[in-house]
Order: structure tokens, then C-alpha cells, then sequence
């Protein structure tokens, strides 16, 4: 007990998975080769300052990188929260990035917290903000989340490479989270969107708008998609626009879909004429989205391909009941997501496969975790 | 008869008709039957007087009530419950060990020669027991208050109540209060029935103060041949079944799963030893799961030995398993079993892969004819092996004692198959051959569990009678699947487990038909290992896979870092892959962290009207119908379709399943379905109106069923994956590298506490708790005095510094904790979650008289910092003033102090208030000392002023904490650890350090002496003239006003006279009062001293008297003592 065992893991796949669990687990990790063989090797800008974001939010963790960024000791400390915290994100991944495993992070902590992210707010490769907004945070709610004090605030919006966005990030404490048995997605009744302009023309949010009702059309009514013109320092330092669209069943589900162009410059001048040539009409990333939110209801599952993990995550940091799920084909996230589970809490998960709706159901129990930083009054 | 005969007949009972005795009894009768009493004394003694008295009762009896309510808890142990531990606790001598062999004697008809270790009982048809007798040492007695579920305090009647008891009572407090009965022994030592009457009255008002109002006190009243009389015996029992129905569960303990050993082996390889006997040894535990789940790869802490972390767990079949739930009223005599393997006395010894018989030396003889009697029902063809082994055994020689025992496992572990005698033993042993096949074959270790080995030859023996029903439903699945199946890989995934599945479904369906067939053949490959082999290899290279194995791959995980696990890490990884299609890089361990997964590539075009058709039925505008036979299809045990197969899932998994059960799932079932209904049709629930706390109970009703029916859903094998090891299920838990000295020290009659450790909880940290100053430890606890306390499953010694909040959220350091107040106290130590109490100690040793307790206390949070602060307040003088600015010395020792305190503010003693400059040597000549600081006031100060700084530096707590390792060494003996400067200074013989400075000595105060006042020449003469100091010479003659005559008017003189007197009177008036005052007095102080005397020769006696008895006790303990 003396010495401190670490877990050891290699690579740097799942990182942020694998910091998350290892907090609320207070597990001690060494992570080995980290992409000791790639022409860069290391940790990368967004993953040191995700490191450095663990450290803010909680007290008295450990973090050792060697000199190369290959190998990295955690000690995880205490989940601390707390108020008007501040975070300068890598520009080299947006919010999403960062978001997924601070939520998590923050319903353990001692005091509730509430932080400002400074950075990228939206890039095609995590999910947008404003999919944290109307869909992630949906999901919390349903495993016993307050709703007051669980809130995301987008001040100003940011597009890579220069970011410059900027959300205020608030999460109420919990003490425990409760099961749930979650299998019917219910039907869509409504599907809402939302665009965004920042530094460009706001024809392409109304051409995006006006492609993606375009396919509703055939299926849906209730459709709404809200714009957002941004100008002056809201709008960030780079241009871009963006789609983010969700579906709401009848049983809450919130399914989502969103993609973000950026029609920025970037530091190699090679790179920015291959991107314009390339960059597609906004009409079509309009369609796309749309088809990929519909792709995604076809599906199934109470929740997208994007919120598995997630998903997993909270039915896994659950009491000792029995949660059920049920979601479409298991993402590749969602995959690794459940064997971080299983190795940092040990919390199995079982399959049982619906042929005639081509979804899986997800049964575990809980691993009762339990918030023992918050102070007993 | 003919006696009967020969009797006179008695006159019948006639029923009184009139008088008082009818009165009475028809009085009596009227208050039974429950026919109100309408006389009332006086009926206006409970009417309605006033609004604001029955506004004000009315709060209170609601206040009561919701006093009265609990949170209701949800009990998540699904399966037969543990055996209820009972602890036997009393002071030495008191009869401990008669007591429970009186009520094993009682339950199973069995002697018991000696009590060591927990000995289980089978009670009742539900119920089992574990006895467990309480060490007299304190470690012993935390350690049994930890896990009892009941706590039978042994109290001498002759003797009165001792420390122990009141000792074990707070130890259990804090650690959750179990049921406690207290049982009065020695009552046969008392001749006079009136002071035997008396004491047990005194004692158990004691009692029911000290636990609660109306608790239960039995008293043994005396040994019939060296027994307690069986009528009392029986009321004891019946008392005990009692009140082990209902518990109020512990939070403690339901979240943490926790084991009573009771057996333990030393597994170590027997040449390590030889080599070097003090090498680390490999031990297995053996008991039953309480608490909750224990998963694989939980930590635990064994109590007085260490953290450790699990090498191996299995779940051995019951040794004491309840009696199959027949309909019959009560136990016969065959299943009142009983399982006491550190007592030495069951005869069987259940290990993972072996049962051993114990059987006496005199009955070794008779075996070899008697093996053909033995077991007439197991009678097959093939059982030549296992009886030519057991033969072989028996022919060689042999002593059956522990030792022999624990050899057999290194020697014939892998050969004997112990089937040889007894019946009941079938099943379990069927198990165990299974189990050593695996290990001759595939050579898996341990953990793994012999349960998922014996499902596969399950599955291996049915893959072969399954086959031709197989195809037909794979075909089948396929043929549904095609239609919707366009160019979508992930549906292909899908489709092809889905497959997986109905083949699993049809395998298991076609078990159900013919277990009859399985058992059979079980039974044959029993006899036949060759047989059962070759289904076992041809299982091992097939393999079935299905998703949660293309998931979790097929074994270990991730984290070690063997380069042999890596390798059985990445080929599931692979097998992903491919499965997943398109799943890119899932294996690679440097793989992009992003939980999006998005190929736009293979998008539909959603325009296409026959595209949208598809999904139409998932929008509220497609058919609502059948969107919800979607739903439905999908949720298992909706339908009545489904429960068949539920059914049949539940034959694959439980052997010993019979209608009873069935009955039970379908009431589950049913509540369930009802709760569905009631959450789908919130109006008709409502209607009931319910409370809150009602609703609560409901809800986690509905949760409990949910669970159990979804768990009840997996098989076996699964079921433990996902959940861990049920309660109440027997473990054998296997731990590696203990010190030799827990199996060196081993004694069975000391509890072997394994507890789980839960996330978090081995990670060290500051913790704050509130702390209590017992009140009975004489005296007061000083910060930084190591202490010992019990919290959670650990004991150990750390060194605690009080404090007590500010006001201003200050946690302000205390030198000694408080008298009757709860003060704050932070430690180090491994840490626990908020809410748990503790207790604390100073010494441990048994022969103290005092009270030992010296704390208790409840932790309310952990923190990685301790925010302790201290006041100090420096002292200095100005040694030079210029205007406002002074310069200070004495305040500080050096400069660099000062530059440390530069800006703190400072006061004088009259209020003026100032601020800390700088180091003021540059402006003082050159060989100014050190540390004199320059200071501004917001007045001039004086040079006889003291200027203070008062200052709140923050306190170190030590990081310090060592664990108690009681188990490593003789039990008897003392475990020293820190101690406390009392006891240094004590053995060190050092006085008390003493500040000179901090002494009270009496003031002197010199008076002062002031010179006259001198008014100068020049002031003098600007004074007016009659403020000026006149030189007047000095008269020889007295003045005129003195020397004149006065002579009075007649009037005058009368008055004066008369004036004269009334002062005459007046004064002898008074002369009389103060003679009878006097007198008065005089009589009061003699009748005062009288009383005094008689109090004081009261009191006398009354010391004297208690003298003598507190003489008696000590040489009472010490004759015992020395005994």
C-alpha cells in the first residue's frame, strides 16, 4: 500500500477514456509508447492540454511526461470542481474533444463546477457544441442528473485552425447515478437544427438550412432549423459554418448529426488551394448531414453512434442495478469504450443482439460508484 | 384408566354470574374483544379546547411520524442469504463457549468439543447461522463487531457488567449497529432469590438504557451437568430465529462485500518452503460472500494482515447448503447439517477441485467392505478408476489429520475422483472432476472458474446434438434478415451474431428437451475420463463465438504488460476487424481517440421516396402500430411468447431447479408487468394516493425485480461476468505472497476478516472527521498523540491533529480535544467514503482496567490538504520612535523573518494599529542587530508599548500511518506501535518541560512614587492671583473664627438635647440587636456542626464501604489474570 501500483497500459488510443476512468477510479496509470514510432512522436498539443485540464479541475494529481512524450505517469488526485475556472484548449482538437470526459468528470467532483473553454468550438472531427447542448446533455438527464445547474453556454463561437470560441461549461454534483432501462427509441416527432456563420456570409447557413429540410420533407413536419449568424469577436477568429441537427423520439431520445466546415487558411499554403478546390457546396453538407442524421434513425438505438461511449460510460458508473440500453451496430468508440470499462471498473457487459431491428441490447450492472470527494454536511 | 377410575370425580367449573370476580372477567373479555369502553372518566378531558394546542399537536404527531421513517434501502442480494452471523461476546470466564455449544447441541443434535472458528448451522428451512465466538482481546472484538449480524452479550449476573460489554457496545455502534441480546449467566451464585431478583432487575435496567428501551435480556440460570437447562436453551434459540428475520441493512457493509473465513490452507509450493520458511506464502480462504457482489480484481484487506489482491476466487458448492424447499413443516434430521472445518469435526472438506472425507481411523478398517454399501444409487459400469484410486489410497498408511490433508492436494490433487462415498456429494463431485479434466488439457489457471469450464463441456456435448436444428434456424435468421439487408455493413455485422445467437437459442432449447439425456451422459463421463476428454479438446479449438467475445476478446486484458497476453489481446482485436467491416483501427493501440465514427461514403439517398419508406415507421407520422411491435419484439419478456424461453434459459443455467422457483420467477414476473402498468397508466396509480416514502419503496421494488429478472436472464456464466459472485454464495478465495506469519500465527479462534475494497479506497489521504472524546476515557486526547482507530475494514495507527471551526471558516488547531464537545480531527491514512465512523484507541493491551475507548467518530470528508491553522502572536517593543514610525525589536530573529511578515498588520496593547514595514537596519546605525523591523502606526506609539502580531500559520499533519498487522504476530501478545509522549516520557523518565515564562507568579506592583509638583517662576506669575501659591507665615495664634465662643439660643439647646437623646437611644438599641444577633448566630453554627458531623460520618462510611468493594474487584481481576 505504500508504494503506489500503477496500471499499465500502451498507445494512445482511447486517451481521454482512459485519464476519465482512471480519475474516477483513482486508478494510478503509465501509458508506454505513445506513438514512439510515428514521424511525431508523443503526446500531442490537445492531449497535453487535455492533461492540463485534469489538473485544473481536480487537486493534487500527478502527471509525469518523459522527454519525448512517449510515456506518461498519472496520478489521478481529487475531483475538486469549483467555480469561474478557466481552460485554454489545443486548437488542434475542438470542444468535443474536451467536453466528452469533463462532463463525466464534473458530476464527481467535490463542488459543482463550472468552467470556460477557450478554443475551437466545432470541427467535423468531435462533436459540436451545440450536439453537446440539445443531445448529450439529454442523456445525463435521464440517469438522474439534475437539470438545474447542467448547462452549456456558447459565448462565441470558434472555427479552426485560430479558434477563438469560447462556452461556459456548468455541471451539477451528483451523488450517485441511477440505472436506467432504456430500450425503446420511440418515433422521431420532431427534428431540430441548428446553423452557424462565423466571419462568412449568412447564405450558407440558409442554403444549408434550406438542402436539409429538403430531405425531412418526405418524412417529417415538424422540423426547425434555427440560424446563428455570428460577426465581430463572437464569431471567432477564422471563418466557417456549420449544421447541427437532432431528432427527438417520442420516448426522449435525442439522436444527432452535425458537420462543420472551415474555409480558414491554414499555416502550410500548400494545403489551402487542395481545400478549396475540394470544399463542397454548403447545399450538400446540408444534404449530408441530414442523411447521416437519417442513417443514423435507421439505425436505431436509443442513442447516435457518437454518444455510445457515452452511454456505456453512465450505465457503467451507475449503483449496483441492472441498466439496460439498447443501441444500434456497436461503433468502434463504443467497442473500445467498453473494454476500458471493463478494465478500469471491471464492469461486464451483456449483448444480446435483436435480429429483427438490427440493434443490440446492452445489459450491466452498475459499478456503484459513489461521489466521495463531496463534503458530508 | 384404572386410575382414573379410582380418582373421586371433581366438581365442574362454574363461571361466576355475579360479584366482583364476574365483574372483572367481563371486563376482560369486553377489552379483548375489542369492544370500546364508552364510560370515560371525565369527557371533557379530551375534547376540543383550543385551535393553537391542536395546530401544535397535530405538528408534532407528523413530526413524529416522519421520525419514525426511514430511507428506504434496496436489498440487491438475489439469491439464498448468507448464514446470519452470531457473535457470542462477553468478558472472560463467562461461558462463551457452552453457550454456543449448547445451541449447536440445540439446532443439529451435534456435541461440539471445542469452539474454534465460525461454525455453520442449517436453523431452519430459510435460515442458516454462523456462531462465531468473540476473542476477548479488543482486535478480536472490532473485528467480530465488523461482521455480526447478531451480538449475544454474555454478561456474569454474579459479577455485574464489565468493560468488554460496554467496550463492544460502542464498538458496534460505530460500525453499525447489528441486533444485540444480552444473556445474564452465573445466576446459580446467587443463594438469596430476593438480591438474585433485585440484581437482574438493576442489571437490566442498565442494559435497556444503554441500547434502547425494551431490550432483550435472557438470563441462563444455572448449569445442569455442565449445561444450561434445554428449557432455556430453547427460549434462547427461539429468540435468536427470531430476531434474525428482519435487518435494517448496514451501509457499510451492503457496499462492500466482505468474507468470514472459515478454514484456511496454506497452498504454497511445499519445496519453497523447504527452501527458506520464512518465504511469502500462498494462502486459500475459504466462506461465504456477504455484502454485495465481489467481482474478479477486486482488492481486499484482510484484517490485521494487509491489503491484497486477489489471486483467485471460485465458488465452491455449498458445505452447508439449505434444505431443497419441499413443502414440509420444519427439518429433518438429515438436513440440520453443519460445517465447523477449523472445529475439526465436519467430516467433509470441500476444496475447489476435491472433496475430502474425512474418516476416523477405526472406520479406515471397515471401508473396503463397506464401499459397495456406501452408495447404491451411484451405481454405474465406469466407476472402476475412481474405486481402484480410492482403494489404492486407502491401503496405504495413513492418519487423516489436516496436515496428511493438506499434502493430498500437492500429491493426488489431479487423480482422485471422489466419488466414492456419500450421496450427497454427487453433484459437487461431478463438478470437480470436470474441473481437474480442464486442468490436465488446457492447463487454464485457476481464476478463470471451473463453472465457465463445465458450461463449455455443456455446450461441447450438446454443439453435437444441436447440429441439425441448428442449420434449420440459422437459415432461418438469414432468410429474415436478406430483405432488409441493402449494402450496409454494420447490418451484416448484426446479422451475422444474431445467427450466433439463435444458434445459441435452439442449442439451449434442445437441452431443455433432453437434460434427462445430459445428465446422463454426465454421469457416464464420470467414470470415464478418456471419455469426457475428447469433447473437452474438440471444444478447446472451436470456438463459439459471439459478440461480448468479439467485444472483451476471449481472455485477459489490456492493461498487463506480458508480451503473451498482448498477444491474446490483439487476435480478438483482429477478428473485430473484420467483423465490424470497415472498423479501421481499432486494434492499432495508437488509434485516434474520437468517439465519431462517420464514412459519408456509403450514405443512401434519403431523397428516393422508396429509401424514406423504410425508416417511415420510425416518425410519428408512419404507422404507430407497428412502430410499437418494433418495441415489443425487442423487449424481452413482454409477451407471453417469451416467458417459454426465459423458461428454458433458466433450466440451462440452474441445475436444481424445480417448481418452487418457477413459481417465485412468475411473481416476479408479474410484479413487474404490474409496475410497467402502473408507470404506463399514471392515473391509476395515482388514485391510490401514496406517500412519498411509499412511492420510494414501490419504486425500488420495481428496481429489485428488474434486476432479478434481467440477471435471472443470463446464463451462469455471464451472469457472474457481469455481476461478480452473488451473496451468500461460498468463495474460496486464493491470496498470494502473505507473510509466513499469518499462517505461522494462525489461530482459528480469531476471526479472518477479508473485506472488499472499493474504488478509491486504497489510495492514502487527509481525512476530517468529527470526533468525540469518549466519556468514559479519563482523559483528554493531545494532538499528535498517535492513536489506533478501526475504520471500515482497517486498523491502524495515525497520528490525528484536533481543530475545531472558526467562525470565519477558520479550522483553528486545539492542543487537546475538548471536554464534552465533538471537535474536528484530520489524519492520514487510506481512505474511506464520508459518513463512515470510526472508533479510536490509545492502547490496546488486555489487562488496563479502564476504558479503552477513547473516541469515537464519523469522517466527513477527504481532501489531499489539510487546512489546519495555529494563532501565534509575536511580541516586540519599539526600541526607537520617530513620529509615527517605530522601530521594533524582539519581534523577529532575522531579517529574512521579516521580509516574510512584510505588510502584516500589528497593534499595541491600548489599540493602535500599524503595519510591518521593512527590516529597519539601514536606517539605524550600522550595528544595529538583526531582526529589528521598521513599523507605521496610525498614531505615535510610546516606548513603553508592546506591539503584537498576530498571525495564523497553517499546521502540518503528519503523513503517518501504520496498519495494524495483530494477525502476524502471537495473538497474545500486545501490538506496540508509536507512542504517545506520555509513555515516553514515562520510559524515558524525562519531566514535563516547563516555560519559566508560562508560570503564574503573584504581581508585584511597586508603588510609585511621584515627585511634588513644581510649578515654574514664569507660570507663577501668569496665574491669576488666586491660583497662585500664596507665602502665607505661620500663625502662632489660633485665628479668631477658631478662638470664638459659641453660645446657643434656648431653642437650639432644647433640640440639641433632645437630638443627643435619640442617638443615646438609638445606640443601645442597636448594642441589643447585635447581642441577640449574636446569640442567634451562635445557635445556627452549632446546629450546623452537628449536621456536619453525622454528614461527615455518613460519607465516611459510605467510602469505606466503597473501598472495600473496589478492593475486592482488584483482587478478583487479578486472581483472574493470573489464572
Amino acid at each position: 500500500m505504500g508504494k503506489t501500483t500503477y496500471k499499465r497500459l500502451k498507445g494512445s488510443q482511447s486517451f481521454r477514456q482512459r485519464l476519465l476512468l482512471s480519475t474516477l477510479s483513482s486508478t494510478p496509470i503509465i501509458i508506454d509508447e505513445i506513438r514512439a514510432d510515428d514521424m511525431i512522436p508523443g503526446l500531442l498539443r490537445h492531449e497535453m492540454s487535455l492533461l492540463r485540464l485534469f489538473d485544473t479541475v481536480s487537486d493534487d494529481c500527478v502527471v509525469e511526461v518523459n522527454e519525448t512524450g512517449t510515456r506518461l505517469k498519472y496520478k489521478p488526485g481529487i475531483i475538486m470542481g469549483g467555480k469561474n475556472l478557466v481552460h485554454n484548449c489545443a486548437l488542434t482538437r475542438s470542444m468535443g474533444y474536451y467536453l466528452e470526459p469533463l462532463l463525466l468528470l464534473g458530476l464527481f467532483g467535490k463542488k459543482p463546477l463550472s468552467i470556460r473553454l477557450r478554443g475551437v468550438t466545432d470541427d467535423p472531427k468531435d462533436p459540436s457544441v451545440d450536439t453537446f447542448r440539445n443531445a448529450s446533455l439529454h442523456i445525463l438527464k435521464r440517469f438522474g442528473v439534475p437539470s438545474e445547474g447542467l448547462d452549456l453556454k456558447i459565448e462565441a463561437r470558434g472555427v479552426a485552425p485560430e479558434g477563438g470560441g469560447e462556452v461556459l461549461l456548468t455541471v451539477p454534483n451528483v451523488q450517485t447515478l441511477t440505472a436506467v432501462q432504456w430500450v425503446e427509441e420511440g418515433m422521431v416527432k420532431r427534428i431540430r437544427g441548428w446553423t452557424f456563420s462565423a466571419r462568412v456570409s449568412s447564405d450558407f447557413e440558409h442554403s444549408m438550412r434550406f438542402a436539409a429540410r429538403g430531405i425531412f420533407n418526405n418524412l417529417l413536419p415538424d422540423v426547425h432549423i434555427f440560424n446563428d449568424h455570428k460577426s465581430g469577436p463572437q464569431a471567432g477568429k477564422s471563418p466557417g459554418y456549420g449544421i447541427t441537427l437532432v431528432a427527438e423520439t417520442i420516448e426522449g431520445c435525442y439522436i444527432s448529426a452535425d458537420t462543420t466546415v472551415s474555409c480558414g487558411r491554414t499555416d502550410e499554403t500548400g494545403e489551402v488551394d487542395e481545400e478549396k478546390q475540394e470544399r463542397k457546396p454548403a447545399e450538400d453538407t446540408g444534404v449530408e448531414i441530414a442523411s447521416w442524421l437519417l442513417q443514423e434513425i435507421e439505425k436505431g438505438g436509443v442513442v447516435d453512434s457518437t454518444h455510445q461511449g457515452l452511454l456505456f460510460i453512465l450505465c457503467a458508473l451507475c449503483q449496483q442495478d441492472v441498466s439496460k440500453v439498447r443501441v444500434g451496430p456497436l461503433s468502434p468508440y463504443g467497442v473500445e469504450t467498453l473494454r476500458n470499462l471493463k478494465e478500469f471498473l471491471g464492469v461486464t457487459f451483456s449483448f444480446r443482439p435483436d435480429p429483427s431491428t438490427a440493434t443490440v441490447v446492452l445489459t450491466c450492472v452498475g459499478s456503484g460508484l459513489v461521489n466521495l470527494s463531496r463534503k458530508l454536511s | 384408566m384404572a386410575a382414573d377410575e379410582l380418582m373421586p370425580t371433581h366438581k365442574s367449573h362454574r363461571n361466576p354470574k355475579s360479584g366482583p370476580t364476574m365483574k372483572k372477567k367481563s371486563e376482560n373479555d369486553k377489552k379483548k374483544r375489542g369492544v370500546p369502553d364508552n364510560k370515560q372518566q371525565n369527557p371533557r378531558a379530551f375534547s376540543f379546547t383550543s385551535a393553537d394546542k391542536a395546530k401544535i399537536l397535530k405538528l408534532h404527531a407528523a413530526e413524529k411520524e416522519q421520525k419514525r421513517i426511514h430511507l428506504p434501502t434496496i436489498d440487491r442480494n438475489y439469491g439464498d442469504p448468507p448464514p446470519f452471523v452470531v457473535v457470542v461476546q462477553g468478558p472472560p470466564g463467562v461461558g462463551k463457549s457452552l453457550v454456543i455449544k449448547s445451541l449447536v447441541k440445540h439446532f443439529t443434535h451435534q456435541n461440539v468439543p471445542e469452539v474454534r472458528g465460525p461454525i455453520t448451522i442449517v436453523q431452519g428451512k430459510k435460515n442458516r447461522i454462523q456462531f462465531v465466538e468473540c476473542p476477548n482481546d479488543i482486535n478480536g472484538m472490532v473485528d467480530c463487531a465488523k461482521v455480526a449480524d447478531l451480538a449475544i452479550l454474555l454478561i456474569d449476573g454474579s459479577y455485574g457488567f464489565e468493560m468488554e460489554t460496554f467496550e463492544f457496545l460502542n464498538i458496534m455502534q460505530v460500525h453499525g449497529f447489528p441486533k444485540v441480546m444480552g444473556v445474564l449467566t452465573h445466576l446459580d451464585k446467587f443463594n438469596d432469590v430476593k438480591k438474585l431478583r433485585k440484581t437482574k432487575k438493576r442489571l437490566k435496567q442498565r442494559f435497556s438504557t444503554e441500547i434502547y428501551k425494551g431490550a432483550k435480556l435472557f438470563y441462563l440460570s444455572g448449569l445442569i451437568h455442565g449445561k444450561y437447562s434445554k428449557l432455556e436453551v430453547d427460549h434462547l434459540s427461539q429468540f435468536i430465529s427470531l430476531s434474525l428475520i428482519k435487518f435494517h441493512p448496514l451501509k457499510w457493509r451492503t457496499s462492500h462485500p466482505y468474507v468470514l473465513a472459515d478454514r484456511m490452507e496454506d497452498v504454497t509450493p511445499p519445496e519453497k518452503i523447504q527452501m527458506d520458511k520464512k518465504c511469502d506464502r500462498n494462502v486459500t480462504l475459504y466462506g461465504y460472500l456477504r455484502g454485495c457482489n465481489l467481482k474478479k480484481g477486486t482488492k481486499v484487506h484482510i484484517a490485521g494482515v494487509g491489503d491484497y489482491s486477489l489471486a483467485g476466487v471460485t465458488a465452491l458448492p455449498d458445505p452447508c447448503p439449505l434444505p431443497s424447499a419441499a413443502k414440509k413443516k420444519g427439518l429433518r434430521d438429515r438436513e440440520k447439517l453443519f460445517y465447523a472445518p477449523m472445529s475439526g469435526i465436519g467430516d467433509l472438506l470441500y476444496d475447489k477441485d476435491a472433496v475430502y472425507i474425512n474418516i476416523n481411523d477405526h472406520l479406515v478398517q471397515y471401508s473396503k467392505n463397506d464401499d459397495e454399501i456406501g452408495d447404491p444409487t451411484n451405481k454405474g459400469k465406469g466407476r472402476d478408476v475412481g474405486e481402484d484410486l480410492v482403494k489404492s489410497l486407502q491401503n496405504t498408511k495413513y492418519s487423516v489429520d489436516e496436515k496428511l490433508g493438506k499434502t493430498f492436494i500437492n500429491l493426488f490433487g489431479k487423480n482422485i475422483i471422489s466419488t466414492s462415498s456419500e450421496r450427497k456429494l454427487e453433484e459437487e463431485s461431478s463438478e470437480s472432476g470436470d474441473d481437474e479434466a480442464e486442468d490436465c488439457v488446457m492447463d487454464v489457471e485457476s481464476s478463470d472458474g471451473e463453472t465457465k469450464q463445465k458450461n463449455e463441456i455443456h455446450g461441447g456435448l450438446l454443439r453435437r446434438k444441436a447440429i441439425f436444428k441448428d442449420e434449420g434456424g440459422e437459415s432461418d435468421a438469414a432468410m429474415g434478415s436478406d430483405q432488409d439487408d441493402v449494402e450496409g455493413e454494420e447490418d451484416v455485422e448484426s446479422d451475422g451474431d444474431e445467427s450466433e445467437d439463435g444458434e445459441d437459442d435452439s442449442a439451449s432449447d434442445s437441452q431443455e428437451l433432453d437434460e434427462d439425456d445430459v445428465e446422463e451422459a454426465g454421469d457416464r463421463v464420470l467414470g470415464n475420463i478418456s471419455k469426457w476428454k475428447e469433447p473437452l479438446k474438440e471444444k478447446g479449438t472451436k470456438k463459439n463465438l459471439n459478440l461480448m467475445q468479439i467485444v472483451y476478446g476471449a481472455s485477459g486484458s489490456s492493461a498487463t504488460t506480458e508480451e503473451n497476453d498482448d498477444e491474446d489481446f490483439f487476435k480478438p482485436k483482429g477478428e473485430q476487424n473484420k467483423n465490424l467491416g470497415g472498423a479501421m483501427n481499432v486494434g492499432y493501440v495508437n488509434a485516434d481517440d474520437c468517439s465519431r465514427f462517420i464514412n459519408y461514403g456509403n450514405l443512401k439517398n434519403w431523397k428516393e421516396k422508396e429509401d424514406c419508406e423504410i425508416i417511415r415507421n420510425r416518425f410519428t407520422t408512419g404507422d404507430w402500430s407497428e412502430a410499437a411491435l418494433r418495441n415489443q419484439n425487442s423487449v424481452p419478456g413482454d409477451e407471453g411468447g417469451d416467458f417459454e424461453d426465459l423458461e428454458a434459459e433458466n433450466v440451462e443455467s440452474g441445475t436444481n431447479q424445480n417448481e418452487d422457483s418457477e413459481a417465485v420467477e412468475r411473481r416476479h414476473q408479474k410484479l413487474a408487468l404490474r409496475a410497467e402498468f402502473d408507470a404506463n397508466n399514471p392515473t391509476y396509480s395515482e388514485a391510490k394516493e401514496l406517500g412519498y416514502v411509499d412511492k420510494l419503496k414501490e419504486e425500488l421494488e420495481t428496481r429489485k425485480q428488474m434486476n432479478m429478472l434481467e440477471l435471472n436472464d443470463l446464463d451462469e456464466d455471464t451472469r457472474i461476468e457481469v455481476e461478480g459472485f452473488r451473496t451468500g454464495t461460498y468463495l474460496r478465495l486464493e491470496i498470494h505472497n502473505v507473510p509466513c506469519e499469518m499462517v505461522e500465527f494462525f489461530d482459528p479462534c480469531h476471526p479472518v476478516l477479508v473485506g472488499g475494497i472499493g474504488y478509491g479506497e486504497d489510495n492514502v489521504g487527509y481525512m476530517q472527521a468529527r470526533l468525540k472524546k469518549h466519556r468514559w476515557h479519563k482523559k483528554v486526547l493531545k494532538t499528535r498523540d498517535p492513536i489506533i482507530v478501526s475504520i471500515g475494514w482497517r486498523r491502524y495507527q495515525t497520528v490525528p491533529v484536533y481543530a475545531i471551526e472558526d467562525r470565519n471558516d477558520r479550522h483553528r488547531m486545539l492542543k487537546y480535544t475538548p471536554e464534552h464537545m465533538h471537535c474536528l480531527a484530520t489524519f492520514w491514512g487510506p481512505l474511506v467514503p464520508p459518513n463512515t465512523g470510526f472508533v479510536a484507541f490509545q492502547n490496546l493491551s488486555s489487562n488496563q482496567a479502564g476504558f479503552r475507548i477513547t473516541a469515537t467518530s464519523v469522517v466527513l470528508e477527504y481532501n489531499h490538504q489539510a487546512h489546519i491553522a495555529k494563532k501565534i502572536k509575536l511580541v516586540g517593543h519599539p526600541c526607537k520612535i520617530k513620529k509615527k514610525t517605530a522601530f521594533i525589536k524582539d519581534m523577529f530573529t532575522s531579517d529574512l523573518e521579516i521580509a516574510r511578515f512584510e505588510g502584516s498588520s500589528v497593534r499595541t496593547v491600548s489599540g493602535i494599529r500599524g503595519q510591518v514595514k521593512k527590516a529597519g537596519k539601514n536606517m539605524l546605525d550600522d550595528n544595529a542587530q538583526e531582526g529589528i523591523a521598521r513599523c507605521t502606526f496610525e498614531d505615535q506609539i510610546k516606548m513603553s508599548d508592546i506591539v503584537f502580531l498576530k498571525a495564523w500559520p497553517t499546521v502540518e499533519v503528519p503523513q503517518f500511518y501504520n496498519p495494524l498487522t495483530t494477525a502476524l504476530q502471537p495473538r497474545e501478545r500486545t501490538w506496540t506501535g508509536m507512542r504517545t509522549f506520555w509513555e515516553l516520557r514515562r520510559q524515558h523518565n524525562i519531566p514535563i518541560p516547563v516555560n519559566k515564562d508560562s508560570l503564574y507568579k503573584p504581581i508585584e506592583r511597586k508603588i510609585k512614587k511621584f515627585n511634588p509638583l513644581v510649578i515654574s517662576k514664569k507660570l507663577q506669575e501668569e496665574l491669576p492671583f488666586t491660583s497662585k501659591p500664596k507665602n502665607k507665615p505661620g500663625r502662632k495664634r489660633p485665628s479668631l473664627d477658631v478662638r470664638r465662643a459659641v453660645v446657643m439660643e434656648p431653642g437650639e439647646r432644647k433640640a440639641l438635647a433632645i437630638v443627643q437623646q435619640l442617638k443615646l437611644m438609638n445606640k443601645v438599641k442597636m448594642i441589643k440587636r447585635k447581642a441577640k444577633e449574636q446569640e442567634k448566630r451562635k445557635e445556627y453554627e452549632a446546629e450546623k456542626a452537628k449536621k456536619e458531623a453525622v454528614f461527615k460520618k455518613r460519607n465516611r462510611e459510605e467510602r469505606r464501604e466503597r473501598y472495600r468493594t473496589e478492593d475486592k474487584q482488584k483482587n478478583k481481576k487479578m486472581r483472574r489474570n493470573q489464572d
